[in-house]
């Protein structure tokens, strides 16, 4: 029994020291066909029970299947390690440089000018206010005269105008836009205008063509107070929190009292420095509360209603706010200033 | 509007310095655009007089004076030559600035030590005009100074003024003079405005009349004509004060006559003019309207045809005077005048600024009438103008001045209460507070409790409501005690974009993630647009809308078509060795079709090169935009002149409309651009896409069982398009066959000749069984025989 039982633990070491020589999932499958098939040396082994005493069978026998299944395991677990082996080898040689560039195309860009119309349109949306378009090329009509500046009027010179007939021009601000929605709409107004419009300058802080976002309340009690407060909210949005704003006051013929706006200077945030002249302060738009012939020019009693209204030109907020020096980068469409712009709107 | 601080102070006291009153002013509402100290620019410049002149020892062109500057006597050196012995000159002492921001120190000159400097006009920054003997080439001889010597040269000169040029908004007409001003700092000081002196006496035995008759054909032109006349007129310089005043505000003083007219029209607001009594032919004044293409000389020496709608002053026989733009040569003041006729008018501002632009002439006087002048300053300002030749002592004044004046302006009454100004101030101005203010702006208030009636003085045209009453009393209770509200009071409204705006958004979006850049270009192009893009002359894009004044002709007309644009951008790109770009623009475009607004539409303009661009990467921004608008578009060969024949196609919506096009530009084309790249660009009218899209979703079932496919490529000829084969194969393939898509293109001349294999998978699905072989052999063979008869096409 004795020496039964020592062939088993031979065998056991031999299958152990071999399998872990194996390399290739194949010598582990020979192990197993020399170990543990028909004529393995274990099989072989069960075999010779029959010259074995009866009395000793079960527990030589018990020997046997003990050792079969520690090999079969053992072949097992060597099995799952080679193909591990394997598998990191394969990893190991598909790496890739994954710094190299992504595939599908690099995402564009907006305008910086869109990027800040959208960004004034965003807090007047959610003030209430809706968004109206209307024509760049106007007639006279709405352009100034229902803007309480009749033909002739003083304040004309104020606003160089590109004209295509004596009566047909290009609309020197949206103002003409709320105009056509006070035609067609019955307070509450709450509008915001952007837009194109034109007038003949061109030098560093001008452009013959600009865009405006201009805005009009019109409803009961709506004061002065109320305007400042809109706007508050506007400049904070857009600068910083910390933004203050201040009213002079300046003429517009389409609002009386007229204001301009100043706010805090967003570098210097209101020190002094080179970009807002050591004021402190930078003027950014111009506003006031309409003026009670422009209601009445749009059948709309001022006895009963009063508005605020508001323009400002979105090049200039956007050379304040990324400190473009010069108003004619933004009209150059360089790509390589374009792409720099990554907001979204 | 020049003013300046002691002009002012003849009407108002002003106990602050000028840049606090600048300060004020602005918060008022008058942006003062720059404040000149006349004593700044000189300094330490004092009279002195030369008590002995010696030769330098060691130099042949210099000499050493000792100067008296009335503390101490001064050794300096100077090369001048034009000096004596006793001649009173300026000198500059050690520590001196000068205009021109030299500064003058003590130092040794050829070893002898010179302690300043005498000065010549020039370097004190005096002309001749400013002071005689100040154009001599040379030291300035001041010798008929008595001021004793060490005075401050700007004291000798009467620089003692503070000039402040003063911003004056359209509205405020009666602002553009020294009184006008004057008003506002009383109002800002709250202290009580004085009038200018307009006493004087006139001669009991002379009449204007007698010299002169007045009549005025067109008063709607002219609403008031005032004229007095001066005899024994003795033309001389005015006085120093004067002289020195107008200098200050940028007016040349030329005589007594004249100066008076310009002094007054800066004082009062009023322009004046004054004819030489002998000139005007019969004695006769005639304001009327000209007659086409009558001509007259201006004191500018320019001829000018006038036309009937401009207004004049003619005498008997002609023309004397553009009515309020300027006089004639034939009846202007002169060295040997002896009588004139002062006229103080109303002229229509409207009229007088049409003549004006009409005849490009511009004047002090045209300019002043534009911003507006009241029917009160007529009186006022032709009775400052006799004060002053009395005060001159420059001629006999006549009485009974002409003064026609048909029909008076009403004194406005505004009716209105106190709570309504609050109300539209949104700030509770006390009662009394907001009636002092608009007292100390000299409007009559009279009040009842909370209700006011306000009467504001004649020149405050622009006080019409209760809103301008508003701006008076903010201006001065303080734009700062405005504190932000949002609203409370107002209906809450439900604010956002329309779908229209929302859908120019998307488009933005789509080409964002596409890769492309946006740009802004401007609305304006040269009309050479045409000849570039090689338009025919009956092309539609033709019909622009021209501007009757660009800022220059290759931006005159307004563009038709974003092409031009979108180009020339990836042309200055492309330039710039930027090797490649994908840009996009919306933007609008205006055609004329005779309406009295253009039709103007909004566009989409894509635009790309570098060396993975090609004509199919745009067309997959624009079908992608087509998926989101849910626009099943066509995509036609398109006859475009600026684009490759071969490469380009129009996208048409179902029902034939053209939508835009997607292309390779014309090698002619951007050759023009100096461009050798190929360009790729597309066009897209948004507002078409608005109109056209479907985007409601509707629910489908999705089949359950599986789909057969199958594939075929057929051999056809190479004009025969695959928009042609998906077609043929879609009409004979029945409601069971789902998608055809092409999946390879093959040409190999051997094999094929000048055919070509287009390879093509096919999608077969029922919704209520599973396909048999069967199913799907019988529509495969209709779909070969179909694409035999209709196309030609032979199974490869």
């Amino acid at each position: 029994m004795s020496v039964i039982s020592e062939k088993i633990q031979e065998i056991l070491a031999y299958a152990k020291s071999r399998l872990e020589e194996s390399n290739e999932a194949g010598d582990v499958n020979d192990m197993r066909v020399r170990l543990l098939g028909k004529s393995g040396e274990l099989t072989s082994l069960l075999r010779s029970l029959k010259d074995i005493p009866p009395e000793e069978r079960p527990t030589i026998g018990k020997l046997v299947n003990e050792a079969r299944d520690s090999i079969t395991s053992m072949i097992e677990l060597r099995l799952a390690f080679l193909k591990r082996l394997e598998l990191e080898r394969k990893t190991r040689d598909e790496r890739i440089d994954v710094t190299l560039g992504g595939k599908g195309v690099a995402r564009g860009s907006y305008h910086p000018c869109t990027l800040v119309r959208e960004e004034i349109l965003r807090v007047f949306i959610s003030l209430g206010f809706s968004v109206e378009q209307g024509p760049e090329i106007e007639s006279d009509y709405y352009n100034f005269q229902r803007m309480n500046m009749p033909k002739d009027h003083p304040a004309r010179d104020m606003q160089d105008t590109f004209y295509i007939t004596p009566d047909v021009l290009l609309r020197t601000h949206t103002s003409p836009v709320q105009a056509r929605v006070m035609d067609k709409s019955k307070p509450p107004i709450r509008v915001v205008c952007p837009g194109k419009v034109y007038r003949p300058d061109d030098d560093a802080t001008h452009s013959p063509m600009f865009q405006q976002v201009e805005g009009l309340v019109v409803d009961k009690d709506i004061t002065l107070c109320d305007l400042k407060g809109t706007l508050e909210c506007v400049a904070k949005e857009l600068f910083d929190s910390k933004t203050k704003i201040r009213f002079r006051p300046s003429y517009f013929p389409f609002t009386e009292p007229s204001v301009e706006v100043d706010v805090t200077c967003p570098v210097c945030h209101g020190k002094g420095c080179r970009i807002c002249k050591g004021t402190g302060w930078i003027e950014v738009l111009g506003a006031g509360v309409v003026n009670p012939e422009v209601l009445r020019a749009s059948g709309i009693d001022p006895d009963v209603y009063s508005g605020f209204a508001f323009g400002m030109g979105v090049e200039r907020i956007a050379m304040i706010k990324y400190g473009i020096p010069d108003m004619r980068i933004l009209f150059e469409n360089d790509v390589r200033f374009l792409s720099g712009f990554k907001e979204e709107i | 509007m020049k003013v300046t601080l002691n002009w002012l102070k003849d009407f108002v006291d002003i106990d602050i310095t000028a840049v606090e009153l600048a300060d004020r002013l602005v918060n008022t509402g008058f942006e003062v655009e720059e404040i000149i100290d006349q004593r700044a620019a000189i300094k330490g410049v004092v009279l002195g007089r030369i008590e002995s002149i010696v030769r330098h020892p060691d130099a042949d062109k210099l000499v050493i004076c000792k100067v008296d500057v009335g503390s101490e006597v001064l050794q300096i050196v100077t090369g001048a030559s034009n000096i004596a012995e006793g001649d009173v000159v300026p000198v500059a002492t050690d520590g001196a600035v000068l205009p021109d921001g030299k500064r003058i120190k003590s130092g040794k000159l050829r070893g002898v030590a010179s302690c300043g400097m005498m000065c010549s006009g020039e370097e004190l920054g005096l002309s001749e005009s400013d002071y005689k003997g100040a154009g001599v080439y040379g030291i300035l001889i001041m010798n008929g100074e008595d001021k004793a010597l060490g005075t401050d040269i700007n004291d000798v000169l009467g620089y003692d003024d503070v000039i402040l040029d003063v911003a004056v908004t359209a509205n405020r007409g009666d602002c553009n003079s020294v009184l006008g001003i004057a008003g506002e700092v009383a109002a800002i000081l709250n202290k009580p405005l004085k009038m200018p002196d307009l006493s004087f006496s006139a001669d009991k035995a002379s009449k204007t009349g007698d010299y002169v008759s007045v009549s005025v054909k067109d008063k709607q032109l002219c609403p008031r004509y005032m004229a007095a006349a001066v005899t024994d007129v003795k033309i001389a310089p005015s006085p120093e004060y004067i002289r020195r005043r107008l200098k200050a505000v940028g007016i040349r003083p030329i005589s007594n006559l004249v100066d008076i007219t310009n002094y007054v029209l800066t004082e009062i607001g009023q322009p004046m003019h004054a004819f030489d009594m002998r000139d005007i032919d019969g004695g006769k004044i005639n304001v009327r309207r000209a007659l086409d293409s009558e001509k007259i000389v201006a004191l500018d020496g320019k001829e000018y045809t006038l036309s009937s709608d401009m207004l004049i002053i003619a005498d008997a026989a002609k023309p004397c005077a553009i009515a309020g733009v300027m006089g004639g040569e034939n009846s202007g003041i002169r060295e040997d005048t002896q009588g004139v006729i002062f006229e103080s008018a109303k002229f229509a501002r409207d009229s007088v600024r049409r003549t004006s632009r009409g005849l490009g002439l511009r004047s002090d006087s045209s300019a002043r009438y534009e911003k507006g002048v009241d029917c009160s300053l007529q009186e006022i300002g032709v009775r400052r103008a006799l004060h002053l030749v009395q005060e001159l002592g420059c001629g006999v004044i006549a009485q009974d001045m002409i003064d026609v004046f048909d029909n008076k302006p009403k004194a406005r009454r505004i009716e209105t209460s106190l709570s309504r100004i609050n109300g539209i101030l949104g700030v509770d101005v006390p009662a009394d507070e907001a009636v002092r203010i608009l007292a100390a702006l000299r409007i009559q208030v009279e009040r009842d409790g909370d209700k006011i009636v306000c009467i504001p003085p004649e020149g405050r045209e622009d006080l019409e409501n209760v809103n301008d009453l508003a701006e008076e009393v903010i201006r001065f209770y303080g734009y700062d005690k405005i504190d932000g509200t949002l609203m409370e009071k107002g209906k809450q409204t439900v604010g956002g974009k329309g779908l229209r705006i929302a859908d120019t958004d998307l488009v933005k979006r789509l080409c964002v993630a596409a890769g492309y850049n946006e740009i802004l270009t401007y609305s304006f192009v040269s009309p050479k647009m045409c000849d570039v893009l090689m338009l025919p002359e009956d092309d539609a894009l033709h019909s622009s809308v021209e501007l009757l004044n660009p800022l220059g002709e290759d931006v005159s007309r307004m563009r038709t078509t974003l092409a031009y644009s979108i180009i020339s951008t990836l042309a200055s790109n492309y330039l710039k060795s930027i090797h490649t770009a994908r840009l996009y623009e919306v933007a609008g475009v205006y055609y004329d079709k005779g309406a009295e607004l253009p039709e103007q539409s909004e566009r989409l303009a894509l635009g790309a090169y570098g060396k993975d661009e090609d004509f199919y990467t745009v067309k997959g921004v624009i079908e992608n935009i087509m998926r989101a608008f849910g626009i099943d578009a066509a995509y036609e060969r398109s006859t475009l002149p600026y684009l490759h024949g071969g490469r380009s196609a129009d996208i048409v919506a179902a029902g034939g409309k053209v939508l835009g096009y997607i292309g390779e530009v014309h090698r002619d084309v951007s050759a023009a651009f100096n461009v050798e790249e190929r360009l790729y660009i597309a066009e897209l009218d948004i507002d078409m896409l608005h109109k056209y899209a479907r985007r409601k979703y509707v629910f489908e079932q999705v089949s359950k069982f599986p789909p057969v496919e199958r594939d075929l490529a057929i051999v056809v000829e190479e004009d025969v398009s695959a928009a042609k084969i998906i077609a043929a194969i879609k009409k004979a393939g029945g409601g069971l066959l789902k998608e055809v898509s092409v999946f390879d293109v093959y040409r190999n001349k051997l094999l094929l000749g000048e055919k070509k294999s287009v390879a093509l998978n096919l999608v077969f699905r029922a919704d209520d069984k599973t396909l048999t072989d069967a199913d799907i052999s019988s529509r495969m063979d209709r779909i070969t025989e179909k694409l035999h008869s209709e196309l030609g096409g032979v199974l490869r």
